[in-house]
C-alpha cells in the first residue's frame, strides 16, 4: 500500500533521526537515560530515605515514589526541550539539514513534523525507562509504564514545540540560555518534582500552576500514584501543546522561508 | 519560451518584508528556460539575487509574482511532483554530518521514494564515479570542504534529477577535482538532464554553458551563448589588460570581459558617474 505522500514526508523525517539514533545507540543510551536515572538515585534513594513519606490529596506515599513520578515529568522536559531547541538549531542554523530537506520532495512542515515527533518520542521512551525502573523497585503500578504512554507523548511534543519555538526565535545558540534559565529551570524548581506545588506560598502557586509541567506532574501522580484526578490538568496540557505546537512550527517556517 | 523545456522560470519578481518595515525587491522579472541537454549559466555578482532565483525554484520560497515549472509542474502548486524531478546542490555545505558518506546518499534517496534496495547500488556507483569509494563508511564531518563539495553533487544525482540546480559546485575543488567534475556534469548533460549552473567561475561557465544570463540588481541584464555575448559586448578584436603596472597583455575577449562591463559594480559606479 502507498502511504500518503504528506505522511510519507513525516515519516521520512522522523526515520531520518531515528536512523541517527540507531547508529549511534551508545551514545544515545547514555546521554538519554542517564540523567534521569542519576536523578532517580540522587532524590529518589538519597533524599527519599530521609525524608520518609507524604500525605498528598489524602494518599500516603513514600517521598521516593513522589519523586521518582516527579523525574518522569523532568524527564519529558529536559529531553523534550533540550533535543528541540539546541539540536534545533544546531540542525537549523548549522547543518541547514532543515532546507535540504526541503529541497527535496519532503515540505519544509512535514519535516518539522518529523523533528517534533522524533524529539518527543525520544523523551517519551525516556520518561518510559523511568516508569520502568518505577514497577521494578515496586514505586509504580506494573500497569504504569502502559497507561503513561499517551501523557508522556503529548507532554514530550509540548516541551518540544517549546523547544523549537526557542531554536526559531534565537538569533545565536547562547540565547536558548535565556529560556533555558527562566523558564525551564524555574518548571524543573517549582512545578511540583520535588514537593508539592502547595507547599508555596499562594501566588507562586498560581504561577507554578500557570506553568505546563505542575499539570503535567499531576497527571502523572494521577496515573502512577493514584492521586486525584485535576481536570483543569488536561485542559491546561492541551491548550500549552496547541500553542506551542502550532507556534513553533510557524516561527520556524518565518525564520526559513522569506 | 518553450513549453516542454524541463525548467522555465517566467517573470519571476521576489519582493522580502524588510525587519525595519518596507520591501526589498531582490529579483525582478527574471525570465528564463533551460532545456533537456542544456546547462544554462547564472552569472552574477554576490547579492545579485541567484541564489534567491533558486531558493524560488525549488519552492521554498513564495514568489511574490511570476512562475517556476519543473518538467511542466508549478512548483509552487506542487512542489511535491516538482521536486521529484530536482537534484539540488546548494551554495552552503548541507550535508547530514550525523551520518556516513554512503549512509548520507541512500538516506537522501528514500527522501524521493527511492528504496534501500535500490538506493544502495545507486549511492556506491556514484561514490566511484565521484572518487569517493574508499571513504564510504567515514564520517562526512571527517571530509576536507573539496571532498564534501564532491559528494554534495554526487548526493543532488541521487535521484537521476531531470533538472540539476548548482550552486557554485566547483568553489574549493583544485584544478583536477574542477575538471573531473566538469565531466561529470557535461556526461549528465549528455545524457539530457537540463543543468543550472551558478558560478563565479568565468572560465567553467565559457566551457561548460551552452547560454548564459548575466543577473545584477535583481535583473537579467542580457541572455545568450557565450560567443554572442561576448560578440555582442566585447567585440572580435583583441582586449588590452594591464597585469601588473607597465605589463601590458593582449588577448582574445572572454565572458569575463562582458560580465565586468554588463554586471562588474565598479565599473557601474563609474559609468553612472559619467
Amino acid at each position: 500500500m502507498r502511504i500518503p505522500d504528506a505522511l510519507w514526508g513525516v515519516r521520512c523525517s522522523w526515520l531520518r533521526y531515528f536512523d541517527v539514533f540507531r547508529k549511534s545507540l551508545a551514545y544515545y543510551l547514555v546521554t538519554t537515560f542517564s540523567e534521569p536515572i542519576l536523578y532517580l538515585l540522587g532524590f529518589g534513594l538519597g533524599v527519599g530515605s530521609l525524608v520518609g513519606s507524604l500525605k498528598v490529596d489524602g494518599v500516603d506515599v513514600s517521598y521516593r515514589s513522589y519523586v521518582f513520578a516527579g523525574i518522569i515529568g523532568q524527564t519529558l522536559l529536559f529531553q523534550g526541550f533540550y533535543e528541540a531547541s539546541y539540536g534545533g538549531f544546531v540542525r537549523m542554523y548549522y547543518q541547514k539539514i532543515f532546507t535540504a530537506m526541503a529541497a527535496t520532495p519532503i515540505t519544509l512542515s512535514e519535516v518539522l513534523w518529523g523533528e517534533l515527533l522524533w524529539d518527543s518520542s525520544k523523551a517519551a521512551l525516556a520518561a518510559e525507562v523511568v516508569a520502568l525502573i518505577g514497577v521494578f523497585t515496586g514505586d509504580f503500578p506494573p500497569r504504569a509504564p502502559l497507561v503513561l504512554l499517551p501523557l508522556a507523548f503529548f507532554a514530550a511534543l509540548l516541551f518540544a514545540g517549546m523547544g523549537l519555538a526557542v531554536a526559531a526565535r534565537a538569533r545565536t545558540i547562547d540565547e536558548i540560555s535565556y529560556p533555558q534559565y527562566l523558564l525551564v529551570f524555574p518548571m524543573f524548581l517549582f512545578c511540583g518534582v520535588f514537593y508539592p506545588v502547595e507547599s508555596l506560598p499562594r501566588a507562586l502557586q498560581w504561577l507554578a500552576w500557570a506553568l505546563p509541567l505542575t499539570s503535567i506532574n499531576s497527571l502523572v501522580r494521577t496515573l502512577t500514584l493514584g492521586f486525584a484526578f485535576q481536570p483543569w490538568a488536561i485542559a491546561s496540557l492541551a491548550v500549552w501543546l496547541v500553542l506551542l505546537v502550532g507556534y513553533s512550527r510557524r516561527a520556524m517556517i518565518a525564520r526559513l522561508v522569506k | 519560451m518553450t513549453a516542454s523545456a524541463p525548467l522555465r522560470v517566467s517573470h519571476l519578481t521576489k519582493r522580502y518584508r524588510l525587519p525595519a518595515g518596507g520591501e526589498f525587491e531582490a529579483v525582478s522579472d527574471v525570465s528564463f528556460e533551460v532545456r533537456a541537454g542544456e546547462c544554462f549559466g547564472l552569472l552574477g555578482p554576490n547579492g545579485a539575487g541567484k541564489t534567491t532565483v533558486i531558493h524560488c525554484l525549488t519552492g521554498l520560497y513564495p514568489v511574490t509574482a511570476g512562475e517556476v515549472t519543473l518538467g511542466g509542474i508549478d512548483v509552487h502548486r506542487d512542489p511535491k511532483g516538482a521536486r521529484r524531478l530536482l537534484g539540488l546542490c546548494a551554495q552552503d555545505d548541507t550535508l547530514d554530518s550525523d551520518f556516513r558518506v554512503l549512509d548520507q546518499l541512500v538516506r537522501y534517496a528514500t527522501f524521493f521514494r527511492i528504496p534501500v534496495e535500490e538506493g544502495l547500488p545507486r549511492a556506491r556507483a556514484l561514490l566511484e564515479r565521484f572518487g569517493l569509494a574508499e571513504r564510504a563508511d567515514d564520517q562526512v564531518e571527517s571530509l576536507s570542504g573539496g571532498l564534501k563539495r564532491r559528494l554534495q553533487v554526487a548526493r543532488a544525482l541521487i535521484s537521476a534529477p531531470k533538472v540539476l540546480v548548482l550552486d557554485e559546485p566547483t568553489t574549493g575543488l583544485d584544478p583536477e577535482m574542477r575538471r573531473a567534475l566538469w565531466e561529470i556534469l557535461m556526461q549528465e548533460r549528455a545524457a539530457g538532464a537540463a543543468i543550472l549552473l551558478c558560478t563565479h567561475y568565468m572560465d567553467e561557465a565559457e566551457r561548460l554553458c551552452d547560454r548564459v544570463g548575466i543577473i545584477a540588481r535583481g535583473r537579467i541584464l542580457d541572455l545568450d551563448s557565450p560567443v554572442n555575448l561576448i560578440a555582442r559586448h566585447i567585440g572580435a578584436q583583441e582586449v588590452e589588460e594591464e597585469v601588473r603596472p607597465g605589463i601590458v597583455w593582449r588577448r582574445a575577449p572572454n565572458l569575463e570581459d562582458v560580465y565586468l562591463k554588463l554586471a562588474g559594480t565598479r565599473l557601474h559606479a563609474e559609468r553612472q558617474a559619467a
